[in-house]
């Protein structure tokens, strides 16, 4: 499925023990794919970034699903991103790069209690990322 | 990578308020991938919790020595259902030694079999 979220302000934590910090709150977005489909609920929907020592920024992405039929699915993705430094530097301005031109892969589990998407508690998925300026865009597959 | 793990007898912890937890001690084993290779140290084990819709969440940790003695720190969650003959793993990296460095940097899947002589992963980068 293909997963947009929309992100608001960053809140900038700062220089913690392992890298420097950084909250990004979700404000909206969307996914949509063969099985299922619907919004991102805001409240609650953030990614943690970790910027490490070594340029690698790891992602720590919680977002609330709901589907188009009113189930909630909590998913929660690890990731990492990282490329050559303009890339990187470009990405930070807001321009749209072409994906393949830095590493952005992350691997989100799903938690739902409805039955009709129980399958999601029981599968690894595999995701690659695309940073746009007004939030990521994630191609989200199953690990068959 | 293709990595071979030999486990120990069982620790059934029991029902605990995730589930029923087993405890598969890691005797040893051998991995063999393109960039690195060498052996599985004893120390390590796979947590694995079984949830109420009958599979097996998966967490693994273990060291890795590769052939010119570099350690690498491996995990992995998971999960396992036999009734769909799934296992499928999330493995991360992490190492001091420069020559293995990519692996800090990648995040990878992997596809595993439990055999008579014990669990076999196949791990593969995401590219």
């Amino acid at each position: 499925m293909t997963l947009r979220v929309s992100v608001s302000s960053p809140q900038n934590i700062g220089a913690v023990p392992h890298g420097t910090r950084r909250t990004v709150p979700l404000n909206g977005g969307d996914f949509e794919g063969p099985r299922l489909r619907g919004t991102v609920v805001p409240e609650g929907s953030a990614d943690w970034l970790l910027l490490r020592a070594d340029g690698v920024l790891e992602l720590d992405l919680r977002v609330t699903l709901l589907t188009h039929d009113g189930a909630l699915i909590s998913m929660k993705s690890f990731g990492l991103r990282h490329g050559p430094p303009e890339v990187i530097a470009a990405i930070a301005r807001g321009e749209t790069v072409d994906p393949a031109l830095y590493y952005f892969r992350t691997t989100p589990r799903f938690e739902t209690a409805h039955p009709t998407y129980a399958f999601l508690n029981r599968i690894i998925a595999v995701a690659t990322g695309d940073r746009r300026a007004d939030g990521p865009i994630y191609a989200i597959h199953e690990v068959l | 990578m293709v990595l071979h793990l030999t486990t120990a007898a069982i620790q059934e912890v029991g029902s605990t308020p995730r589930g029923r937890l087993f405890i598969f001690p890691i005797l040893g084993g051998s991995f063999e991938g393109d960039r690195v290779r060498g052996k599985v140290l004893a120390g390590g084990a796979d947590w694995a919790t079984a949830t109420a819709d009958g599979a097996f969440e998966l967490d693994l940790r273990a060291t890795l020595e590769a052939d010119d003695g570099a350690l690498i720190y491996l995990t992995f969650t998971g999960v396992r259902d036999d009734a769909r003959q799934y296992l499928r793993t999330l493995p991360r990296f992490e190492t001091a030694a420069p020559q293995y460095d990519f692996l800090n940097r990648l995040l990878a899947v992997g596809i595993g079999e439990i055999r008579p002589d014990g669990p076999v992963h196949i791990i593969e980068e995401l590219l």
